[in-house]
């Protein structure tokens, strides 16, 4: 039983509000507006700095190879040539290593997204002895740099004979403690009751995975994926190592190849960079939506 | 359809806090069970043991004469609504309705006949094609209900389904769901905290406190007869006023006996003293006392024959069909374990305004024709006959034939 206090004090407090909100107004307003123009120059003058080096990179490319020398540097050439993306395919192995790069990425993407997203699947929902120790080894193994592994990943896979094969290239890329982390955390965040629906409605473990879960994790996916894509695509340490003989390189390995193999070919090098980051744009341009919602959904940064 | 039977159930979680304990309780082919009681009584987990989404620690469970502790769920051959429905986001209401089937492979037109058939039934053939989000509340409460139905499974289990709903739709929807009940007649268990959708749906109510069975009746003798404090507190709105008073006879052969408190005298009809029976043992001791807001009248209104309260009315509400008149008796509140988890349960300690002085707060439901105002000396009649009359140490109810297993 209650008795309830009359409402005079909170009707006090909303008569008095509109008569002050006039006098701020304006000048809030105005600050808004300057605080506003301040972060998009901010915003501009970042953009610029990254941008910068991508339209130099460009702008080489399609100068002849004479013009790219010349001192002092200028922007533009009066006679744009692709004669350098040509030569990129016939003097070095371009093609081949593109080919690479795509086997090595696809795979390590999707085994990547398979295997992170079952880890955090059964870190999220499974009740097993030794749980929460697994998790915390997996997480400690996003505090170890990857450059720390890197001998002792090549020793093994070399005991293994696998150097200079595709599965030295992608094997060891695959597990990815943050992905498991990233799965784990989105899962955490599905109503327990989707999946004791599903139980009840007669779907085992695996359908429940495939059927409910995964279609409800697409944000954690795409995000997992692009990024997982991304990273990939530009690992060059790893592949640097793992590929030895010219027909295993992956672009980035191969990029750093022109400049050694042909001698300093300014305009070659510069087309050979643009040709391997297009797919990445790709990527970007198909994915941008999921990649910020990803991103946000994630709280990946 | 299928009956359901508990024996001796247990559920103690690991680190030993026990969410059942010793539940038994029998429920019909084709009956509407409830089970009510505040949060944490142990009430979700009874159901959810009884669906397999939790391990029975110990009893036994079975369903349609089968012992279920180690079946799966699938196999339980049993639907359940959710609190939260727990629909698939990334289906149509049609995908939705149609999993469960899907998963016992059953054939395709079977499944859309079932599928329509039920979308009929609930009014969601134009929803079909929709997903979850881009459904109403109640919409979605109906799918959840749907997806249970097109099952044809055993029995329903329904886990607070009404909840999540605001307050008009929930009264509508209760009665669809009586309805449904009427119309399918299979067997059902309903959780709820609510004691008037308990009241409302149930054919019987459990009630449950602490993981520890109370009462299992119909709700009109839950009303009538509670067998403790506690469920006589829990069950009726507004609750029933209590407080702590002396029986006496005055008469050693036989006559009425007098019930005292806060300065007021009751005498008790001997019929009402008869029916209870080891009152005598009470006789020149306190008891406590509880009267229910509907066995209240404005004298005025009441039958003459009925026991006066002198009252000063300290607020009236006038809903219409009744008029509530809340006021102070000259007694203080009654302190005992009972109430105290009513009081917590309804989160009176942040919501009352203290009393002062040892009073404490009663209702009376008078006739919405009573003139009775606010502020004013008045006269209530208290219906001498439904006073209850509990032991103030267990708070168990006097003379109850408190057997919770007596059928309906």
């Amino acid at each position: 039983m209650t008795i309830r206090a009359p409402l005079r004090r909170e009707n006090r407090a909303a008569r008095t509000r509109p008569a002050a909100r006039p006098a701020t107004g304006p000048a809030r307003n105005w600050r808004d507006g300057l605080f506003r123009r301040a972060v998009t120059g901010v915003v501009i003058a970042l953009a610029l700095v990254w941008l910068i080096p991508v339209a130099w990179t460009l702008d080489t490319s399609i100068k002849p190879e004479n013009a790219t020398i010349l001192i002092p540097a200028t922007w533009g050439v009066p006679h744009p040539t692709f004669a350098a993306y040509g030569a990129d395919f016939s003097a070095t192995d371009l093609g081949r290593w593109y080919l690479n790069s795509a086997i090595v990425t696809i795979f390590v993407t999707a085994l990547t997204v398979i295997t992170a997203s079952m880890a955090g699947y059964a870190l999220s929902r499974g009740t097993f002895r030794g749980k929460r120790l697994l998790f915390a080894l997996i997480l400690a193994g996003i505090m170890i740099p990857p450059q720390a592994l890197i001998i002792p990943l090549f020793r093994e896979l070399q005991s293994a004979h696998l150097i200079n094969t595709y599965w030295a290239l992608i094997l060891p890329q695959v597990p990815a403690p943050i992905a498991v982390f990233i799965f784990k955390k989105f899962f955490d965040g599905i109503p327990i009751e989707m999946e004791q629906a599903a139980k009840v409605d007669g779907a085992g473990w695996l359908t429940t995975y495939a059927r409910i879960i995964l279609p409800l994790a697409r944000p954690a996916i795409a995000a997992v994926a692009i990024f997982t894509f991304v990273w990939t695509w530009n690992n060059f340490l790893w592949p640097f190592l793992a590929a030895t003989s010219p027909t295993m390189f992956t672009i980035p390995v191969g990029i750093g190849t022109v400049v050694s193999g042909v001698g300093i070919v300014n305009a070659l090098q510069m087309a050979s960079a643009v040709l391997g980051a297009l797919p990445l744009v790709l990527v970007f341009l198909l994915g941008q939506r999921q990649i910020v919602e990803g991103v946000a959904g994630t709280g990946l940064k | 359809m299928a009956q359901i039977m508990l024996d001796q159930v247990d559920k103690t979680y690991a680190g030993g806090v026990k969410a059942v304990s010793e539940l038994n309780l029998d429920i019909g082919d084709g009956e509407f069970m409830v089970l009510v009681g505040p949060s944490g009584c142990g009430k979700s987990t009874a159901l959810r043991m009884i669906a397999g989404l939790e391990e029975i620690s110990g009893g036994t469970i079975q369903i349609g004469g089968r012992v279920v502790n180690d079946l799966p769920p699938k196999d339980r051959d049993i639907a359940m609504v959710f609190q939260n429905y727990a629909l698939y986001p990334h289906m149509t209401v049609e995908q939705n309705l149609a999993f469960g089937l899907q998963m016992r492979k059953m054939a395709k037109d079977e499944i859309s006949r079932r599928v329509r058939e039920a979308g009929k039934m609930l009014g969601l053939e134009p929803y079909l094609d929709r997903k979850p989000g881009a459904l109403s509340g109640g919409q979605r409460q109906r799918v959840a209900m749907g997806r249970a139905i097109v099952r044809e499974p055993q029995a329903f289990l329904m886990d607070e389904p009404l909840s999540n709903l605001d307050a008009k739709l929930r009264v509508s929807m209760r009665a669809s769901l009586s309805q449904l009940h009427d119309r399918l007649n299979v067997t059902t268990v309903y959780v709820t905290h609510d004691q008037i959708e308990a009241m409302t749906l149930g054919d019987r109510v459990c009630v449950l406190r602490d993981g520890v069975l109370q009462q299992v009746d119909t709700p009109q003798n839950l009303f009538d007869h509670p067998v403790n404090l506690f469920v006589g507190g829990f069950i009726g709105s507004p609750a029933m006023n209590i407080v702590t008073a002396r029986l006496d006879r005055p008469d050693r052969d036989g006559g009425p006996a007098i019930i005292s408190f806060a300065g007021y005298q009751l005498h008790i009809p001997v019929e009402v003293t008869g029916a209870k029976p080891g009152i005598e043992k009470y006789l020149g001791r306190e008891v406590i006392l509880g009267i229910r807001p509907s066995d209240f009248e404005d004298a005025s209104l009441a039958d003459p024959g009925w026991a006066r309260m002198p009252v000063t009315a300290n607020v009236t509400e006038q809903l219409g069909t009744e008029l509530l008149v809340t006021f102070l008796i000259d007694a203080p509140p009654v302190e005992h374990e009972d109430t105290a988890a009513l009081a917590a349960d309804q989160g009176e300690d942040e919501a009352a305004i203290p009393l002062a002085g040892g009073k404490s707060m009663w209702t009376a439901r008078a006739s919405a024709r009573s003139r009775i105002s606010a502020g004013s000396r008045t006269e209530l009649s208290v219906d001498t006959s439904n006073l209850h009359f509990f032991d103030p140490r267990n708070g168990l109810a006097i003379g109850h034939r408190s057997d919770p297993d007596l059928p309906p």
